[in-house]
C-alpha cells in the first residue's frame, strides 16, 4: 500500500518537475516579445520592468517561478489580482514565457565583475550610505530603503543611480520646503492631494499640512544625495553595486 | 359608485403606492425629484436635480447619513439608483444590490457566478442598472443581460449577449425606454464589431440591434478598409439619452479598433467615435456625427450626450451638448445631427480647429510613432465617460476636466480572438508630467471657460447641479466637495478615503435631500446635520 503511495508520489513530481517550456528558440522568443508588447507591457512595461503590473525582468515571480507555474499563471489569470488570462494557444504562450526568461537571462548576465562584499564594506564605510538608505530594518530613511533593490533595479541603473543622483527622483523624494506659521521645514514628499501635502523631514519626523495655511510651498525635484562618481573609483563602483544587485527578495510560491 | 376625484387621486397615487416604474415615470423623472430613477437621473441626461434644500448657505452642514461597504476590490464605477425609498446600485464585477435608504440596510443581493477567464480591457467594472415595471437590469462581464425582481433581486430571464471569450463585456448601465431595455457593449480593445441593442423587457427577447460598424453593402462600409470592419471596434458602453418627442436614442460609440495602429483600417472608419441617433423603436439611423474620423488616439465619444432645448442663432433649437475625450467641447442639432460648435475645453495639440462641416482639421505630427509622440491631451483624454451636469437655473454646462499629455506608441496588432488588439502601447502617465485636473464651467453657448475648480490629481468621478446652484463632484484622491454652481467656490469637502470614481446623485428620504457617492468600494450618503 505505502509502496503504491510512494510510486504514484513520486510520478506525480516527476511530472510537475517535467513540465519544461517546448518554445525556446529565437523565433519563440521574437514571436513572444510580439505578443508581450501588445498583451503584457501596457502592465508590465516593454521590457517587463514593471508598471501597473509586477516586474517581471528579474526573474522573481511571486506566484510561482517554474515554467508550470508561468503557463498557469498567463493562461489562466491570478485569482484575486488584476492580471488576467490571455486566450492565445498553449504554444503561443510559451513563446511569451521564452520571451520573459530571455528578460531574466538579460539580468543575469548583466552582473557586474564586482565583489558584493567588498561593496558591503563600502557601503557602510567609505560612503557613508547607510546614514542614509535603510538596508534590512537598519540605516536612516531619508533615501529609498535599498533591502531588495537587486530585484527591482538593473545593475546598470544601480550605477547610474550612484553617479547621477538627480537622474530620477521618485515621487516620495521630490524635496519639499514649506514655511508655515510654526516654522520653516524641508523633507520628502511623501504624498499630496488637492488640499494638503505629506512630508518626511529631514529631522525624520512626519509632518501634514493643509496647503491654504502655510506662507509658502516650494516642490522640486532635485536628490538630497550627492554624486559619488568622484568619491569611489571604478574597481569600487562596481562592488558597490554587485552588493546592491544582491539585495534580493525571496521569491514565494504559492 | 365612487367620486371622480377619487379616481383621479387613485390613478395618480396607483404608481407611486405600487412601486412600478412605467415609461410615464421615466419621462417625466424631473418631476419626481425624491427619486434617481434612470443613470443620468432623466433621458435628457442633464444629471441635475431640481432640489434646492441644500444651498450655498447651508451646504456646509452636510454630515455622514450612512455607509454601506461593498464586497469588491473591483473598481466601483456604479451610479446608484432610487426608487420609492429602496436604493438599488451594481457591486462590481457584476452584481446587485438593494438597500434601504433610510439607513443603508440591505434588502437583497444578486451574486453572480462569473467564469474564471474574463478579458476586460480597464477593469471587471459595472457603471448601473436600469429599472423598468418591477425589475431591474444589470449587464454583465460576461456580455450578458440580466432582469432581476426588484422586490427579492431572484432571476428572472437572463440572455446572452455576445460571446464574452471573443471580448465582449457589459460595464454600462442599461436604459429602459418604453418596454425595451436598451443595452450597450464594451470591447473595443479586443477587435469586437460594436453594436447597441433592444430586449423586450418582459420576456428578454432581442428587438432590435444597431451595428455601429456597417457590414458590406450598408451605407459607411466603404469607410473600412478589407475586411477591417469585422473587427473595427465602436463599442457602445455608457449610457445614452432618449428624446421622447422624436423617439429617438442618442448614444455614443467608442474608438475604432486597433486603437492606435490605424494601417489596417484606413479610411473615416464609420461610425467608430460617433453620436448615433437611432429610432427608438426600429434600431435605425436617424442621423449620425463622427467626432474623430480615422480615430489613432482611442478617444471614444463614450460621453453622456445632454439634451437641451436652448435659443441658437435667434431660433428655438433641439440641441446636443457634448465634452468629447478629443477635449472639444460640441454643439450638434439634434433633429439632424448638424455640427453647431466645437471649441477646444482643455489643452490639446491635435487639430488646428474644427471646420464648419465639424470635421477636425488637424496638425501634423500628432500620429503614434514606434518611438512614440506627445500630444495633448492624453489618452483618458480632456474628459472621458464621468457624468457631466446641466443646469438651467445657471445655464451652464459642467465637466471634470483633465489637463494631460500622452506618448502615443505605434506597434504592431495582429487580431486573435479574445485578446488585446491596440495596436500599441501608450504610456498615459507622465512621470515627469502628470497632468492636473479640475472640475470645469463651460458656457455651452461659446465653449468658453467660466470657471475652474482645480485638482492637483485628474478627477475620474462625474458631476450632479441642482437647484440649489451646487455643484457636486468628486476626486482620485478620494474627496467628495460642493461647489457654488455659479462661481465654482468650494463650499463643503469631505475626505472618504478612497478613490471616487463614480457621479453623484441627490434624492429624498422622508423629505431631506440626500446627497449619495460611490468612493473606494463604498456607497457614502450625506444629509444636513440639525
Amino acid at each position: 500500500m505505502s509502496l503504491i503511495l510512494l510510486i504514484l508520489a513520486t510520478g506525480f513530481l516527476a511530472q510537475t518537475a517535467e513540465v519544461r517550456n517546448p518554445r525556446t528558440s529565437p523565433e519563440d522568443v521574437a514571436a513572444g516579445r510580439k505578443i508581450f508588447r501588445s498583451h503584457c507591457a501596457p502592465c508590465h512595461g516593454l521590457q517587463g520592468e514593471g508598471g501597473r503590473g509586477a516586474s517581471l525582468a528579474q526573474g522573481v515571480f511571486f506566484h510561482g517561478n517554474s515554467d508550470a507555474d508561468l503557463l498557469r499563471n498567463i493562461s489562466e489569470g491570478i485569482p484575486g489580482t488584476y492580471m488576467p488570462g490571455i486566450f492565445f494557444s498553449e504554444n503561443q504562450v510559451w513563446q511569451v514565457i521564452a520571451f520573459i526568461r530571455s528578460l531574466n537571462q538579460q539580468a543575469k548576465e548583466t552582473l557586474i565583475p564586482g565583489e558584493p562584499a567588498e561593496g558591503e564594506k563600502l557601503f557602510h564605510g567609505k560612503g557613508g550610505c547607510g546614514r542614509c538608505h535603510r538596508v534590512n530594518g537598519s540605516g536612516g530613511r531619508l533615501g529609498p530603503d535599498l533591502s531588495s533593490i537587486g530585484s527591482s533595479r538593473s545593475a546598470a541603473h544601480l550605477r547610474d543611480a550612484i553617479v547621477n543622483p538627480n537622474g530620477e527622483i521618485l515621487l516620495p523624494y521630490w524635496l519639499v520646503s514649506v514655511k508655515a506659521r510654526k516654522g520653516s521645514y524641508s523633507g520628502f514628499r511623501l504624498s499630496e492631494d488637492t488640499y494638503t501635502i505629506q512630508i518626511l523631514d529631514v529631522k525624520e519626523q512626519l509632518r501634514s499640512f493643509s496647503k491654504q495655511s502655510l506662507q509658502e510651498l516650494k516642490i522640486e525635484r532635485v536628490s538630497l544625495m550627492q554624486s559619488y562618481k568622484t568619491v569611489f573609483n571604478d574597481r569600487e563602483l562596481e562592488d558597490l553595486v554587485a552588493f546592491l544587485s544582491s539585495l534580493r527578495l525571496k521569491a514565494r510560491t504559492q | 359608485m365612487k367620486s371622480p376625484a377619487f379616481v383621479l387621486w387613485t390613478l395618480i397615487a396607483a404608481p407611486l403606492l405600487s412601486g412600478q416604474v412605467s415609461h410615464q415615470r421615466l419621462l417625466n423623472a424631473e418631476q419626481e425629484p425624491a427619486n434617481w430613477m434612470t443613470y443620468s437621473g432623466s433621458y435628457r441626461s442633464w444629471r441635475y436635480s431640481p432640489l434646492d434644500q441644500l444651498k450655498p448657505e447651508n451646504v456646509r452642514r452636510l454630515g455622514l447619513k450612512w455607509v454601506y461597504q461593498m464586497k469588491t476590490t473591483h473598481i466601483v464605477e456604479t451610479t446608484p439608483l432610487v426608487v420609492d425609498g429602496v436604493m438599488y446600485f451594481s457591486e462590481p464585477p457584476s452584481n446587485a444590490v438593494a438597500l434601504d435608504v433610510k439607513t443603508g440596510s440591505r434588502f437583497w443581493e444578486y451574486r453572480r457566478k462569473l467564469p474564471g477567464k474574463i478579458n476586460v480591457c480597464c477593469g471587471q467594472v459595472n457603471r448601473g442598472l436600469a429599472i423598468s415595471g418591477d425589475r431591474v437590469y444589470i449587464g454583465t462581464v460576461d456580455a450578458h443581460l440580466v432582469s432581476l425582481d426588484a422586490k427579492t433581486g431572484g432571476v428572472l430571464w437572463d440572455v446572452e449577449v455576445a460571446e464574452y471569450r471573443t471580448g465582449h463585456s457589459l460595464t454600462g448601465a442599461p436604459l429602459a425606454v418604453k418596454d425595451m431595455i436598451i443595452a450597450g457593449i464594451s470591447g473595443g480593445e479586443y477587435g469586437i464589431r460594436g453594436f447597441l441593442d433592444a430586449y423586450d423587457a418582459a420576456t428578454g427577447k432581442r428587438r432590435w440591434r444597431f451595428w455601429t460598424i456597417p457590414g458590406p453593402g450598408e451605407p459607411g462600409n466603404d469607410t473600412w478598409e478589407g475586411d477591417s470592419w469585422k473587427t473595427g471596434g465602436g463599442p457602445t458602453w455608457l449610457t445614452g439619452s432618449f428624446d421622447p418627442l422624436q423617439n429617438l436614442i442618442i448614444w455614443g460609440t467608442g474608438n475604432p479598433s486597433p486603437d492606435w495602429n490605424g494601417d489596417v483600417r484606413k479610411g473615416d472608419n464609420l461610425y467608430s467615435d460617433s453620436a448615433i441617433a437611432l429610432d427608438a423603436d426600429t434600431g435605425k439611423l436617424r442621423w449620425y456625427f463622427q467626432f474623430v474620423p480615422h480615430d489613432l488616439h482611442d478617444w471614444d465619444a463614450t460621453q453622456v450626450p445632454v439634451l437641451v432645448d436652448e435659443d441658437w442663432g435667434g431660433q428655438r433649437r433641439k440641441l446636443v451638448y457634448w465634452a468629447h475625450r478629443n477635449a472639444f467641447f460640441y454643439v450638434l442639432d439634434r433633429e439632424t445631427g448638424k455640427f453647431l460648435l466645437g471649441k477646444p475645453f482643455a489643452r490639446q495639440t491635435w487639430a488646428e480647429r474644427i471646420d464648419e462641416n465639424g470635421r477636425p482639421v488637424r496638425l501634423p505630427n500628432a500620429e503614434p510613432t514606434a518611438e512614440g509622440t506627445l500630444v495633448w491631451p492624453g489618452v483618458q483624454g480632456g474628459t472621458n465617460w464621468y457624468s457631466p451636469s446641466y443646469n438651467p437655473r445657471t445655464r451652464l454646462f459642467y465637466l471634470s476636466a483633465w489637463e494631460n499629455v500622452g506618448l502615443y506608441r505605434k506597434g504592431e496588432a495582429v487580431y486573435s480572438p479574445g485578446n488585446r488588439y491596440i495596436g500599441s502601447v501608450p504610456q498615459i502617465d507622465l512621470p515627469e508630467d502628470p497632468g492636473w485636473g479640475a472640475v470645469r464651467a463651460l458656457d455651452p453657448k461659446t465653449g468658453e471657460k467660466v470657471w475652474d475648480y482645480k485638482l492637483h490629481t485628474k478627477p475620474w468621478a462625474g458631476v450632479l447641479s441642482t437647484a440649489g446652484k451646487l455643484v457636486f463632484g468628486g476626486s482620485d484622491e478620494g474627496y467628495i466637495f460642493a461647489l457654488d454652481a455659479e462661481t465654482g467656490k468650494e463650499l463643503w469637502k469631505v475626505n472618504t478615503g478612497g478613490n471616487i470614481r463614480s457621479s453623484p446623485i441627490t434624492f429624498l428620504d422622508g423629505g431631506k435631500q440626500v446627497v449619495a457617492i460611490a468612493a473606494g468600494s463604498a456607497i457614502f450618503t450625506f444629509e444636513l446635520r440639525d
